[in-house]
């Protein structure tokens, strides 16, 4: 039995490019990962957003209503719903002033999982952890 | 020369609209240009919005980002996708994107 770990960076602000929805993408795609796996075998996947990535946390984003494109919100919330652990780096926040209140929640969807804003050692640590960082 | 620049990118080099010096200038922010006139860093504002120049930014892009387009920087203008049509046609006569 073994876990590998996991950690998906994302340092782009979103939309410019398919890039950075992507890492949320392939986040979530873990789930059909473990379909391959040996019988308790599991990976764990961390998402995190770091410098101008933090931008793509900020909720209200209208994309569906004026582009007709799933927004980055809505891939965080599905994110939140199949129980990834996203971590939002806190100075990064800090840096653009948004404040918590700001970022995505799926409350909406019924998602107990939140965004975790965490200060960027923690990210550090999991980059550190991870057997693989695919960055975005 | 009347110069419109469509600046799509948030981290830009600016050092050429700087040298180009045209009678007049007009910014236009578009996709991830706008956070050039919503977001603040260390809060300071963008330091392309010190150049002299009319500053625009597209209300769309700045909703799909999660962006009130009421709470732009002072010096920013915003613009609707009709708008901007009417802008590029009356007031430019060049055009170029960064």
């Amino acid at each position: 039995m073994a876990d590998v770990k996991l950690a998906f960076i994302v340092s782009k602000p979103p939309y410019k490019s398919e890039v950075p929805k992507l890492g949320a993408t392939h986040a979530m795609a873990y789930q059909t990962v473990e379909i391959l796996l040996e019988e308790g075998d599991t990976v764990t996947p961390v998402l995190c957003y770091v410098g101008d990535g933090v931008l793509n946390c900020l909720k209200g984003q209208k994309a569906m209503d004026i582009y007709g494109i799933t927004s980055t919100e809505t891939h965080l919330k599905n994110c939140l719903l199949v129980d990834l652990d996203v971590y939002v780096c806190k100075e990064d926040l800090e840096n653009f002033g948004i404040q918590e209140d700001q970022i995505v929640d799926a409350e909406d969807m019924g998602a107990e999982k939140k965004l975790q804003v965490v200060p960027f050692e923690t990210i550090k640590k999991t980059v550190e952890e991870a057997k693989h960082v695919l960055y975005f | 020369m009347k110069l419109g620049v469509f600046l799509s990118e948030y981290r830009a080099d600016s050092t050429i609209l700087q040298r180009l010096s045209p009678e007049k200038l007009g910014i236009i922010l578009v996709g991830n240009g706008v956070y050039h006139a919503a977001i603040k860093e260390k809060g300071q504002s963008s330091q392309i919005l010190d150049l002299k120049a009319n500053f625009y930014a597209l209300k769309e892009d700045l909703e799909t980002r999660g962006l009130d387009a009421s709470k732009l920087d002072s010096r920013v203008k915003p613009l609707s996708y009709g708008d901007l049509v009417d802008l590029i046609f009356n007031e430019y006569e060049k055009l170029i994107w960064m």
